[in-house]
């Protein structure tokens, strides 16, 4: 279950999303201007790239109580249209009760000559209000940017009673930068946490102030299958921290004691709890039937009110009260997730499981690593249950992942089991490649105009069926239906389905089903004596999974996956095979395989293809992350794939059948 | 940013509106919530139930605006529509009072007020505009078979004594009214477009105008936009006769009217100074001809920084060019500002040119008929030439000569050219008592060409090296341009890579090098590449491939089987040359046939030649600016079904 965010956090993270996103103020004047700057024709840090920061300063003084202030200092060389269109319009955003004072800009030109913003070309507007809450900014354009020139501005955001606790100090913003600094001059107990920052650390500095300083960082790119941001971005985390030298074992001990001592009220057995398990049990008499019988019976007999599939209007969800216990949600028949956890974990410990609140780092938001001393990094919680010598863990506030297995952001990561006295470490296991499959049949007959048709089905388990769950639940019977059609239509433009069935979507415990009539015109292509057919069916039209050359980040998928698709064709009469020769098969060691076997009936009308595909295979509980130096190995794999899927096979007009 | 920023603050504050008690809808409301629906497709998400505006113009000219909505809701997509929305400008305007309602299956009522008004600024893009809007949102509580319904007071000053009135949106409309209420002794004329003449009912100086039971519209790729489709009334009113409104607001009686008007806006801002003239004399130093220092002021002038930053809108500022000199000194400006910027650098070398106001966004859009220049947005420019010039883009107006027409924001579109949407477009030269309303040029489908030729060798093993040339021209050029122009160069080498690699498996792009000749109206793009396993060796005996190596970069559409709106083509024209080596000791066996597709709209051929061990594949296709009715679907439908065909059909070889 992801932990839900204070609203003390979410209010802070906009504070410095807005504070830090734009940033500074500060010297009395302009720093001189390198002339080597003025004259410099291609970037430094990054080729190509449109504008390159010469340097990025912020000095936040966080030493008075009253006020939290951020000075920013911004020089930037534009190199071309696409810079000047990016950099010269500026917007600074403040809440409302915030103030930007000091702002500055000018524009150096590439002949040395300065333009400078005028005081009364600053706009300031309120960009949004509600209920007294405001969020206003201050705006400039850059008069006179042209490729060559140099901008600089400077600005001071003031946070009255703001604290640098929590901060995040991004190092790696949308363009490259030259020289990025952070200055600091904290209140007493300030520490920081870096990421990705080389050798970087804040040293000493003037005037009370510490100084981290960075140089040469590309801009940060996005790319698709990449780690979590906060992975692979330069970062720092500041916080505060009353202990004088922080041991992560003592931290992280005392805390697994401190959440124990709260989580165990949360979980109490009463005797609403006691009198119910009976009949949720039932028959169940081994610890694994037990634990699947509480674990259904949270998911599908209470309404989980953090889900869409609810049915509640937001209304109705607002209303309703905090269950103060698990019987209050046993009785209530809905609950929060975290509630729906203790309600699981109250149910167990009644059949006599000894059980714990869990917690552990979110890969959706970052890989967790217990040598990070801080509880702002474990994104997600669930349950341990003892079974025999080992933990296993359960989180039946996620709906649909199937008994036995987390989602998969808690998968493979470290994870504290709390305890009174001696919290541990242990890591979440990692469903395989056979946890998660998308099955697929096909039953087509193919025209001799090349038009393929016929009935269709596809059926996911595991975090697949999870997956499509998910993004359909809140759906209405159109949206699913269209979200449907362009799946298909995406490979297939000329697609028309019909006879749609999407069945299971919010059961919690059937897989996830597709089932649909589908007409190809075109599917297969006809020349003078022969079509032309490409059997996989179910890939026909389909991109390789990597199209670029070169590759920035890791690859990282979120986890194993198998496809299996059964597809008969029948031929068109008076066609005939002229080859039917199948793919190779191909592996990666247990980590990937594809198999596919093509056979014909006796009569020779009858194709049938099967193929089988995983990737994930033994990893045990390693991430599925591949470095980026081995980009053109995992590419050429799935360009592979990608070749092998476009097989086809030849009809011949009016010959004699052939088979294999 | 401020897009990214405004999008999650409102998502935030609005998470933390607060829950209601009930509440009770206004007896209008009750009303329409008890009206039978129709049975609509599945796939339409809501009916309008009630929609209205009553506007009473004061005898000071100010108006007093009630908007009455309600709206059905049919299924879950129409949850979003459950909205009200009303913008205002802050020097001319205010939002006086705005509630809603929300009511749910069971009768009960969820009231919106002052605590769940969002006010916002209406355009994030814009360093500083007067323009806001005021939104309450039920999207989060709405669902099928509830009905939403709000009404809003406002008060405005126009500046103008005119009014449009769309009669409906996609949605279908079970009651749409307009009325406006003048002040005794005032008339009103109306003008009424994609509908029949709808004529308003009259009692006293009050007008009436309504339409019932509207159908819904439903979205088709390349069909008319919606609002050359939904119905909708242009209006009129004056004060009575021998008498002036006290207010500023005025109508037009001719477009001759329009232009007087808006040339007292833009003449005086068009004054040339020491800086202009000499800017002016800088950009056509090497200047040899008329067209030279047009294209020279109008190259420097559309790269020009994009920004714009509108105050006094409610005093007609927003008409209003800021002055040519503070344009050049700052370096940016928006459209208005462009076009009036080289009016005056045009007129500091003695030439001649006026503002051209006009609508981007549909070519159809605007209608001679009622004069009135809220049909415009956006700002061109019309260049007086001699006979010595010549391009595509001139054209001759009956007082003013021949004018040569371009747009100085586009920064992707050359003199010479002009962007498609505004081809063919009736737009206003803004010229005094000469000023008039005339069709822009269009240009032929050779005009806006691809040109692409391909040489690929085709090795035993199935294995490909090939290099790709694209020449496009005029708009296609601008849309290779602008593509070009918008992204990083990193970003547009994987798009490209992605392009190619979609029909090549496992290509391996060695060569992405872009050439904009923009001064030429040209693009070019190489773009070489190998493949291990481009074609298919089967039983090592045949090899089969696509001469259509790669795909055009925009995709053939129409593959709906049914349509309801016409389909609108735009003209270019594309041709492919392929040239393969074939490999040694292979034979062609089987080659597609040749296809010839000739319509009124458009042409298409593919042709195929070997010759000494090579073949040669072109294809050539041809649209042309057309309108297709509805009736006449199934034939552009087959059109592109054939073309699709084609590309798709291999060519056989066989070892000898």
């Amino acid at each position: 279950m992801k932990l839900p965010r204070s609203p003390f956090l979410i209010s802070l993270s906009l504070f410095c999303f807005i504070a830090l996103s734009v940033a500074p103020a500060l010297a009395q004047d302009w720093r001189p201007v390198d002339p080597a700057d003025l004259a410099l024709k291609a970037p430094v840090v990054e080729k190509d790239a449109d504008a390159e920061a010469i340097f990025w300063e912020v000095r936040i003084d966080d030493s008075k109580p009253e006020e939290l202030s951020l000075k920013n200092y911004i020089r930037i060389k534009v190199f071309n249209e696409r810079g000047r269109e990016s950099q010269s319009k500026v917007d600074l955003p403040y809440l409302g009760y915030n103030q930007i004072k000091d702002i500055a800009a000018r524009v150096i030109k590439p002949d040395g000559t300065i333009v400078e913003l005028n005081k009364d070309d600053v706009f300031e507007r309120t960009i949004v209000k509600l209920s007294g809450v405001k969020v206003k900014a201050k705006s400039f354009a850059l008069p006179n940017v042209e490729p060559g020139a140099i901008i600089e501005y400077r600005w001071r955001e003031v946070v009255p009673g703001g604290s640098a606790n929590h901060l995040r100090l991004e190092l790696q913003r949308e363009i490259p930068i030259q020289t990025v600094s952070y200055y600091l001059r904290p209140f007493l107990g300030m520490r920081y946490e870096p990421f990705h920052t080389g050798e970087a650390r804040f040293v000493k500095d003037k005037d009370g102030f510490s100084k981290l300083t960075m140089t040469n960082l590309p801009a940060f790119h996005e790319e698709a299958r990449m780690p979590p941001e906060d992975n692979v971005r330069s970062w720092v985390f500041l916080f505060y921290s009353e202990e004088g030298k922080l041991d992560p074992a003592k931290y992280w001990n005392d805390l697994g004691k401190k959440i124990y001592d709260v989580a165990k009220d949360e979980m109490k057995v009463s005797d609403e709890v006691k009198s119910a398990l009976p009949a949720i049990l039932g028959d169940a008499t081994t610890p694994e039937a037990k634990l699947q019988r509480i674990y259904d019976f949270c998911r599908t007999k209470i309404r989980n009110v953090n889900r869409d599939a609810t049915g509640l209007s937001d209304d109705e969800k607002k209303k309703l009260r905090d269950n103060k216990s698990p019987a209050n949600t046993l009785k209530r028949e809905m609950g929060t997730s975290s509630s729906i956890d203790m309600l699981f974990a109250a149910l167990a410990k009644a059949a006599g499981f000894d059980v714990r609140l869990t917690l552990s780092g979110n890969r959706n938001d970052m890989f967790f690593d217990k040598s990070l001393a801080n509880y702002y990094f474990l994104g997600s919680s669930f349950i341990a249950v003892k079974v025999g010598d080992n933990w296993q863990f359960y989180s039946p506030a996620e709906t649909y992942t199937p008994f036995g297995m987390l989602g998969w952001p808690e998968e493979a990561q470290e994870a504290l089991v709390t305890d009174s006295k001696e919290p541990l470490w242990v890591t979440t296991p990692q469903a395989g490649p056979e946890k998660s499959v998308e099955r697929r049949t096909g039953k087509l007959t193919l025209s001799d105009d090349g038009t393929l048709e016929g009935d269709v089905s596809i059926v996911y388990t595991g975090h697949l069926a999870a997956e499509k769950k998910a993004y359909n639940a809140g759906d209405s019977q159109t949206e699913r239906e269209d979200t449907l059609r362009k799946m298909i239509k995406g490979r297939m433009s000329t697609a028309e389905l019909s006879e749609i069935k999407i069945e299971n979507i919010t059961d919690p415990l059937k897989p996830f089903v597709y089932s649909f009539h589908v007409r190809v015109p075109g599917y297969a292509q006809r020349t003078g004596k022969r079509l032309f057919l490409q059997p996989a069916f179910f890939q026909h039209g389909g991109s390789p999974l990597f199209s670029t050359n070169t590759r920035t980040n890791d690859v990282y998928f979120h986890y194993a996956w198998t496809e299996e698709d059964d597809v008969e064709i029948n031929l068109p009469a008076g066609f005939s095979l002229d080859n039917a020769d199948a793919p190779s098969p191909f592996s990666a060691g247990p980590l990937s395989q594809y198999n596919v076997r093509i056979g014909v009936s006796k009569d020779g009308k009858l194709l049938v293809y099967n193929r089988k595909f995983f990737f994930g295979g033994g990893l045990g509980n390693n991430l599925m992350q591949f470095p980026a130096s081995g980009y053109d190995k995992l590419k050429t794999y799935f360009d592979m794939l990608n070749k092998e899927d476009n097989h086809t096979i030849t009809l011949k007009q009016g010959t004699a059948t052939a088979s294999n | 940013m401020l897009h990214r920023i405004l999008g999650f603050i409102v998502l935030t504050l609005l998470s933390a509106s607060a829950a209601f008690a009930g509440d009770e809808a206004p007896a209008w409301l009750q009303t329409d919530a008890a009206i039978k629906v129709p049975a609509y497709e599945r796939d339409v998400p809501a009916v309008v139930l009630h929609d209205e505006q009553n506007v009473t113009v004061n005898e000071d000219g100010r108006l007093t605006i009630v908007k009455t909505f309600a709206i059905r809701i049919l299924n879950r997509e129409g949850r979003a529509l459950a909205e009200a929305a009303e913008i205002y400008l802050t020097d001319a305007g205010k939002v006086k009072d705005m509630h809603a309602w929300l009511i749910r299956p069971n009768g009960s009522v969820k009231k919106y007020g002052k605590d769940e008004t969002i006010d916002q600024i209406e355009d994030a893009n814009d360093v500083y505009n007067e323009y806001r809007v005021k939104v309450i949102s039920a999207s989060n509580e709405a669902d099928a078979g509830m009905v939403f319904g709000y009404q809003i007071t406002s008060e405005e000053r126009p500046l103008f004594n005119q009014d449009i009135w769309l009669f409906q949106s996609h949605l279908p409309t079970l009651l749409s009214r307009y009325t406006l209420a003048l002040p005794q002794g005032w008339r009103a004329s109306s003008f009424t477009f994609n509908h029949s003449k709808v004529e308003p009912s009259t009692s006293g100086s009050t007008y009436t105008w309504e339409l019932h039971d509207l159908a819904p519209i439903e979205y088709e790729p390349a069909s008319p936009r919606i609002i050359n489709l939904a119905p909708r009334i242009a209006i009129n009113y004056f004060p009575s006769e021998g008498t002036s409104s006290s207010g500023s607001a005025r109508s037009f009686d001719n477009w001759a009217e329009v232009s007087r008007w808006a040339t007292a806006l833009h003449d005086p801002q068009a004054a040339t100074d020491d800086q202009i003239t000499a800017k002016a004399r800088e950009l056509t130093a090497n200047a040899k001809t008329e067209l030279e220092k047009i294209q020279a002021i109008g190259h420097f002038v559309q790269n020009l920084q994009y920004i714009s930053i509108d105050i006094g809108v409610g005093r007609g500022n927003g008409y209003r060019p800021h002055a040519a000199s503070q344009v050049l000194a700052k370096a940016y400006g928006d459209c208005k500002d462009k076009a009036n910027l080289m009016r005056a650098l045009l007129k500091a070398v003695n030439i001649t040119a006026y503002p051209v106001t006009i609508y981007l966004g549909d070519p159809t859009y605007v209608r001679e008929e009622w004069a009135s220049p809220t049909q415009f947005n956006h700002c061109i420019v019309a260049v007086h030439v001699s006979d010595e010039t010549q391009s595509p883009t001139i054209v001759q107006h009956p007082k003013l000569g021949r004018l040569l027409i371009f747009d100085a924001t586009d920064e992707s579109t050359p003199v010479g050219d002009l962007p498609d949407l505004e081809q063919g477009s009736l737009a206003l030269v803004v010229a005094g008592d000469d000023g008039a309303l005339i069709r822009m040029p269009t240009t032929p489908p050779e005009s806006n060409k691809v040109e692409r030729e391909a040489n690929v060798n085709l090795a035993a093993d199935g294995s490909i090296t090939a290099t790709v040339r694209e020449r496009a021209v005029g708009q296609k050029a601008a849309d290779f341009r602008r593509e070009f122009r918008k992204q990083s160069r990193a970003t547009y080498q994987k798009m490209i890579e992605g392009w190619v690699t979609h029909d090549v498996n496992g290509a391996q792009v060695s060569k992405v090098e872009p050439t904009d000749d923009a001064a030429a109206d040209r693009f070019t793009l190489d773009v070489e590449f190998t493949a291990n396993s481009y074609a298919q060796v089967m039983q090592d005996r045949l090899m089969v491939f696509k001469p259509a190596i790669v795909a055009r970069r925009e995709s053939l559409f129409l593959t709906a089987a049914t349509r309801k709106q016409p389909v609108i083509l735009a003209p270019n024209a594309y041709t492919e040359t392929v040239r393969v080596k074939l490999p040694a000791g292979f034979d062609v066996d089987e080659m597609p046939d040749p296809v010839k597709l000739n319509t009124p709209f458009g042409s298409y051929t593919t042709t195929y030649e070997v010759k000494d061990d090579q073949l040669v594949f072109t294809r050539n296709l041809t649209l042309r600016a057309t309108t297709i009715p509805v009736e006449q679907y199934d034939q552009v439908r087959n059109f592109f079904a054939r073309i699709r065909a084609a590309e798709q059909s291999p060519v056989v070889l066989a070892k000898k």
